[in-house]
């Protein structure tokens, strides 16, 4: 016997023309997941089924991967006499507690004698008698007992756990995720993820107006983001100079307006430049002036680029459980500030009108500025395992 | 030199000792600062604290560093007691513990809390039958130690906490892991509360540290500048902090075989010790091999100690902490006064070499006799 671990699909098994680019992609990203665990996988329309020593560890590890539906522990079986596997099902079985219990049967191997009913009740009956005091039912019984008889093997398993859902990672295609150093935007880039797109990160660092740690927070919060999405690419733009301009030159009510809209044009420049289709972030109707809706419209309006708001109709409440859920809450809520909550205004515009905008935008040469900055912005690339700098001193 | 007094406490490794005098020459900023080296220091700070999280496999905001198990104790039990005793002023304690529990239940008692003291039965284990009885609903606090310093105990705390939660689940569970940690596996999910100390896993001395659940609310000792959840305000201790998170993930390795090694050091003792007359071995099956404890009952430990050192071998009296006075964990296990007062601690660690375990037999038989046969003059 050996133990493997089955995978079910979630939501892609309703995708019928491109099924094996979903699947394939799944594999890929299991594959990356289990990248330090030796291992096999095989699949098909149903099942990935994946060969391991370590069957715990990659159960924990594929936990993270979306496009997951359930995740189980299998027992493999070489013996394909129906006497056979009705004695390993007996021998897994026997000491686990429950009452009632169902077989479900499933043949790959089409050339297996019987009909699966058959086999499921067969078994069913031989259960029975070797157990005391247990009876089969069909519905909401304590424990399922899975039975597929492949070409080369016999599978056990017992229902498992849920996976993520969603879309396995990258087969929607790429985001650019406006990463700040908040509660909300770590959030939306899951949600994003967990639709399936692969995501890249922009953070506006605006130093020395901003700490070094606030740089650090976000780094932590990309390596949490890169658990589900793999190696996350961080795009640090220095934005002091258009910043410093802003403040400069334009009326500070109008600060966070022009400042946003900055942002939003580098995003979707940068984004174009990584073949990037959206841009993702972390709005949220109404949480602060820059996005009331009329705000949110006069933003957006400066580039073409559609824009995702994962978070956009939810309470702060239910993103911070999800940022608890995520891991991500403890890491955003350390108290250093990123470049939009410095030079806040008391009392920032809260209905922008986009004919002052333009007014305003045409004071300073950002065009340049905005070029310079993406020229000049640092890469980070971000693994889900920390390289830990000080490894010798431990 | 023979050293066999790990109990006590133990040399610094060499690699720990390494560690701390580069984070000590090359980490200078304090890592409360903002600048460049303050963040530097508190990176290194962040890692080594991270490491020891993931050794128990508990939340970073878990720990808190002290000086010592002794402050460690402080803070927990004066610590809960502070916080809920509007919900109850009784505490338990065992019979086993390290002095410093009982210097504290003094303190409590002085204002005001009332401290029952758990039996235990003739092999040291904890009398659950009475421990269930102690627990009232104004019940605050259990501390319990993982392993007894004076004959080595071991207590099942993951039992111990079942009872308690079960009595009562509003009871805080603390147990001073001092004398567990880096010779045995010891989970902090068993407890509310614990405290550990690096200068007996072979890291530097003047720091420690509490565990405490996310769970349970504590009232700090001392206050300073820095977030307000934090129970030791004050400049991290950044080399000795380094120092011990690399001592507790070199101790951690490794502990069966260890153990195993031990066992064997410590079953060559017993067997020779055991045909002498007037030596008793203070021993049950829930003893760690790591402590052996010896009652000599016609000499004075202390003399013997003595004449031990004069050849350059070091064990203790009970414990170091409570020298000269009668052995409480022997006095709870066998109730006999002259057993109590006569015993001396041998301590064993996996650096011990099996020549030194020989040549202290050697001298502990020549020793024993000369000073064996000036008291039967008397």
């Amino acid at each position: 016997m050996e133990k493997v671990v089955i995978i079910k699909y979630g939501e892609l098994s309703t995708k019928s023309d491109n099924i094996n680019f979903f699947l394939k992609t799944l594999k890929n990203n299991v594959e990356a997941k289990l990248k330090e665990i030796s291992h096999e996988i095989k699949y098909d329309r149903g099942r990935m089924i994946v060969y391991t020593n370590d069957t715990e560890k990659a159960l924990v590890k594929i936990k993270d991967v979306f496009g997951i539906h359930e995740i189980c522990i299998g027992y493999k079986y070489q013996d394909k006499t129906l006497e056979g596997i009705k004695e390993n099902v007996y021998k897994q079985i026997k000491d686990l507690s429950f009452n009632t219990f169902k077989v479900v049967t499933k043949r790959s191997d089409k050339n297996f004698p019987g009909k699966s009913m058959e086999i499921s009740a067969d078994i069913g009956g031989y259960l029975l008698s070797r157990l005391e005091g247990k009876k089969v039912i069909l519905h909401d019984a304590d424990l399922t007992i899975h039975v597929e008889i492949r070409i080369n093997e016999v599978l056990i398993y017992f229902d498992g756990e849920k996976g993520l859902g969603g879309y396995p990672v990258s087969t929607l295609g790429k985001g650019l995720l406006m990463l700040s150093g908040g509660i909300d935007s770590p959030v939306a880039g899951y949600l994003a993820i967990k639709r399936g797109v692969r995501i890249e990160a922009i953070y506006f660092d605006s130093p020395p107006h901003t700490s070094p740690m606030a740089l650090k927070k976000v780094e932590d919060l990309a390596r949490i983001l890169a658990r589900y999405n793999g190696e996350v690419k961080l795009h640090v733009i220095n934005f002091t100079k258009i910043q410093e301009e802003i403040i400069k030159n334009i009326p500070n009510f109008y600060l966070i307006t022009i400042m946003r809209r900055m942002m939003y044009q580098i995003s979707a420049l940068l984004a174009s430049n990584i073949n990037a289709h959206i841009i993702i972030n972390g709005e949220s109707i109404g949480q602060v002036a820059s996005q009331t809706l009329k705000s949110m419209q006069v933003i957006n309006e400066a580039i073409k680029m559609p824009v995702i708001r994962p978070v956009c109709t939810y309470d702060k409440l239910e993103i911070i459980d999800l940022a608890k859920k995520i891991g991500t809450y403890e890491t955003s809520i350390e108290p250093y500030e990123d470049c939009c909550t410095i030079f806040v205004p008391d009392h920032p515009v809260i209905h922008p009108d986009l004919k002052i905008v333009y007014e305003y935008e045409s004071l300073v040469d950002f065009k340049t500025l905005m070029f310079e900055a993406i020229k000049n912005r640092k890469i980070i690339r971000i693994k889900e395992k920390e390289e830990n700098v000080y490894e010798d001193l431990l | 030199m023979i050293y066999l007094d790990y109990s006590a406490t133990t040399p610094v490794a060499l690699e720990v000792l390494d560690t701390m005098t580069r984070t000590t020459k090359e980490f200078i900023g304090n890592a409360n600062s903002l600048n460049g080296l303050g963040i530097k220091s508190k990176e290194l700070l962040n890692s080594a604290i991270k490491q020891i999280a993931e050794l128990f496999s508990v939340l970073e905001s878990e720990l808190t560093f002290t000086s010592s198990s002794t402050e460690s104790n402080n803070m927990a039990l004066i610590g809960v007691a502070m916080a809920m005793f509007k919900k109850g002023k009784h505490i338990i304690v065992s019979k086993l513990e390290h002095p410093s529990i009982y210097a504290i239940c003094d303190y409590l008692t002085s204002i005001g809390f009332e401290i029952n003291y758990v039996n235990n039965n003739e092999e040291g284990l904890i009398d659950f039958d009475h421990l269930k009885s102690l627990i009232r609903p104004d019940t605050i606090l259990v501390s319990i130690c993982a392993v007894n310093s004076e004959m080595g105990i071991r207590q099942p705390l993951k039992m111990i906490r079942q009872i308690i939660k079960k009595e009562n689940p509003m009871t805080q569970f603390h147990s001073d892991m001092t004398q567990g940690i880096g010779k045995m596996a010891l989970s902090l999910h068993d407890v509310d509360l614990a405290s550990i100390s690096s200068h007996k896993i072979y890291g530097p001395k003047g720091i420690a540290l509490l565990y405490k659940s996310s769970m349970v609310n504590i009232k700090p000792l001392i206050y300073g500048s820095g977030k307000s959840n934090d129970l030791k305000p004050g400049t991290p201790a950044l080399p000795l902090i380094v120092g011990f998170s690399k001592a507790l993930r070199l101790a951690l390795d490794d502990l069966e075989k260890k153990e195993k090694y031990i066992s064997l050091l410590n079953e060559r003792i017993c067997k020779k010790v055991n045909s002498i007359e007037g030596v008793l071995i203070n021993k049950t099956k829930y003893s760690i091999p790591h402590i052996l404890n010896l009652s000599l009952m016609n000499i004075k430990p202390e003399t013997f100690i003595h004449a031990m050192d004069n050849e350059g071998i070091y064990i203790s009296t009970n414990t170091a902490c409570s020298s000269g006075d009668l052995s409480s964990a022997v006095m709870a296990v066998y109730n006999d006064l002259t057993r109590a007062t006569h015993t001396i601690r041998i301590s064993i660690s996996s650096q011990t070499t099996t020549e030194e375990i020989t040549r202290f037999i050697e001298a502990f038989e020549k020793n024993y006799q000369t000073l064996n046969s000036l008291v039967a003059k008397e």
